[in-house]
């Protein structure tokens, strides 16, 4: 019954309203349908979507992956080391090497909020592990090798790496991993042992935790770490107020390594 | 159409005039059920909005989440995103395809004026706190949703499987009327003349499908999480909760990694606790008393994840969105309960409620 004051509502309209919400309800359909597949672990059930359109609707914005700690859960540590020569001539010295992500990781250990800087050196050391497992032997012998000498050193390694045979994405991948390596490695020099560091080097390792029927047994040890050493390379600086910025931060960390 | 018996219900009609016009009636039997659901699911989307105390409890923890990790990475900022993390090329060339996006570009682009950099870091915080309190709700959520972007995706290397989480749902938040409640922009729409809004039902609609998108989405994440963690031995074998609360990354309390998985039983329990909990999830939401169960699960699941592993945002995140399965009824005798004991004890309380209806799930 209508209210007699109340005038009807135009057929019409409740049409229009019923066809809007029949729309709405029919994208989210699409977008459900869209997120299980997606989300999912791949499977034929993909192909009901042609062509490119699945990963055309959910990337970026509703990118993602769940297989977080699967099938096989993160089980070792990754470490990133750094060494300098520090000083010319006579004053030359090198370094012992420094475990730079435990320097990082001390801002999480007995830490309720851990801070994302935490982990950095960790994502780089699991990068260049990983573009380093890529390269051929000839390419890792090269590669291995120290480059430092003269301003033209990186072109040196750059033409070594590409007559060393390969691919071009598995060698551009690890020059790129590489690169951030030797820049973060300086970052750390400098930071720590101060302007006059003259050439660094790197190495990073991934670490097995003990496993766990051995996890009470105090006589087994831990398994060794597998360490990617690369030679020495030229220091590679960067602009004096992120270095000031990076050096604030990095020698502000609980655990303290920098000499005042 | 015309009605040849109309005495006749269309079963008796049909067993009358054989296979042809039974074929007929059963089509149009389905065709009048399919009809009815789509009433039903018609009246369900545009009758009003469902979980607003669900939807305003969503909004609040992820609003902390975002304060959280802003207030959390503020020392870092330079390190983590900005200028002091230029080392590792994503500056210059982003790994994401988001800063490359000119709406989620601003933190890329500020990166080497580190003061704009941290009045930007500001603004994203005020944003999310803005979320919290429910201020302008929904232009604050899009702008924390945008700089939240742009700063994140900034360092992609840094960036986990919980920032696209709670990009995804600040997306579908962004949909729902989630300030109706609990928000300070009640309290001032309270304080001015009522208006009605000629397309509240579009907005209805609009946030029931959204919440209906944060259910799936939540839901997603734990049975295909749990199925990829069934195709590993170390959680088949029961004891895949040990390893990375061994490592320093992923064990930031060594003491009490050392303390909670020194008894194998118990982490075995753990370990298939957490697939199971994982991929019975939505079952579990289905019955009420199922669904307090499966409810205190997940948390326990999240709180000790959250602690042990060092991700408590990412674990808060996902509660907040847990927060919907709680019903509103729930929310508003929690609410009451705790605003008699809030307010002095002046007046008679109003009726009490049976114990039984607070803790319901």
């Amino acid at each position: 019954m209508q209210h007699p004051e109340e005038p009807a509502r135009p057929a019409r309209a409740l049409a229009a309203r019923r066809a809007v919400v029949t729309v709405l309800a029919l994208l989210l359909g699409w977008h459900l349908l869209a997120s299980a597949l997606w989300i999912a672990p791949s499977s034929p059930a993909r192909d009901v979507v042609p062509g490119d359109t699945l990963r055309e609707y959910m990337l970026p914005m509703f990118g993602q992956s769940w297989s977080l700690f699967a099938p096989d859960p993160v089980s070792a540590d990754y470490y990133f080391d750094v060494r300098a020569v520090v000083g010319e001539g006579d004053d030359a010295a090198t370094t012992e090497w420094l475990r730079a992500s435990d320097i990082e990781l001390s801002r999480a250990t007995y830490h309720l909020f851990p801070p994302r800087s935490a982990s950095s050196a960790i994502a780089q050391a699991m990068l260049l592990r990983g573009a380093w497992g890529d390269l051929s032997k000839d390419q890792k012998d090269v590669a291995s090798a120290h480059y430092y000498k003269g301003e033209d050193w990186s072109s040196r390694l750059h033409e070594d790496l590409v007559a060393a045979g390969g691919t071009d994405e598995v060698r551009t991948t690890f020059e790129e991993e590489d690169a951030a390596s030797i820049a973060y490695a300086t970052r750390v020099a400098v930071a720590v042992w101060g302007e006059d560091v003259q050439r660094v080097q790197y190495r990073v390792a991934r670490h097995p935790v003990v496993p766990f029927d051995a996890r009470h047994d105090p006589t087994s040890a831990r398994p060794s770490p597998a360490f990617v050493e690369p030679g020495w390379r030229g220091a590679e600086r960067a602009s004096p107020e992120a270095q000031t910025l990076f050096t604030e931060y990095f020698c502000s960390a609980p655990a303290q390594v920098c000499e005042v | 159409m015309e009605l040849r018996h109309p005495e006749l219900s269309p079963r008796e009609r049909a067993l009358r005039e054989g296979p042809a016009p039974r074929l007929r009636a059963v089509a149009a039997s389905l065709l009048a059920r399919g009809g009815r659901l789509h009433d039903r699911g018609y009246r369900w989307l545009t009758s009003g909005p469902r979980s607003l105390y669900g939807l305003a409890m969503t909004r609040i923890l992820l609003g902390v989440v975002g304060l959280g990790v802003l207030l959390t990475n503020f020392g870092g900022r330079h390190y983590s995103f900005g200028t002091a993390s230029s080392w590792n090329g994503e500056l210059a060339e982003p790994t994401s395809d988001f800063p490359r996006i000119w709406l989620f570009s601003a933190f890329r682009a500020t990166a080497e004026s580190p003061a704009l950099f941290t009045a930007l870091y500001l603004s994203a915080i005020v944003a999310a706190l803005m979320v919290t309190v429910g201020l302008v709700t929904r232009p604050a959520i899009a702008v924390h949703l945008v700089l939240w972007v742009s700063l994140i995706e900034t360092n992609d290397s840094l960036s986990d499987q919980s920032d696209n989480a709670y990009r995804i749902f600040l997306v579908l938040l962004l949909l729902t009327r989630c300030a109706d409640r609990w928000s300070l922009d009640t309290r001032l729409r309270d304080a001015r003349p009522g208006r009605t809004e000629s397309l509240d039902w579009l907005v209805d609609t609009v946030h029931n499908l959204a919440l209906i998108a944060l259910v799936f989405q939540v839901c997603a994440i734990y049975v295909a999480g749990g199925f990829y963690k069934l195709a590993g031995e170390a959680w088949q074998h029961g004891y895949a909760a040990y390893l990375p609360l061994q490592t320093a990354q992923f064990g930031t309390w060594p003491v009490l990694s050392e303390l909670v998985t020194a008894w194998g039983p118990g982490v075995a329990v753990a370990t298939w606790g957490s697939i199971l909990v994982q991929i019975y999830f939505p079952f579990l939401l289905l019955r009420r008393r199922t669904r307090a169960v499966g409810l205190v699960a997940i948390m326990t699941f999240h709180g000790s994840i959250g602690l042990l592993m060092g991700i408590p945002w990412f674990s808060l995140a996902m509660i907040a969105v847990d927060a919907v399965f709680i019903r509103d009824s729930t929310y508003q005798a929690l609410s009451e309960r705790v605003g008699r004991s809030l307010r002095p004890r002046v007046e008679t309380p109003p009726a009490a409620r049976p114990e039984s209806e607070l803790i319901d799930a």
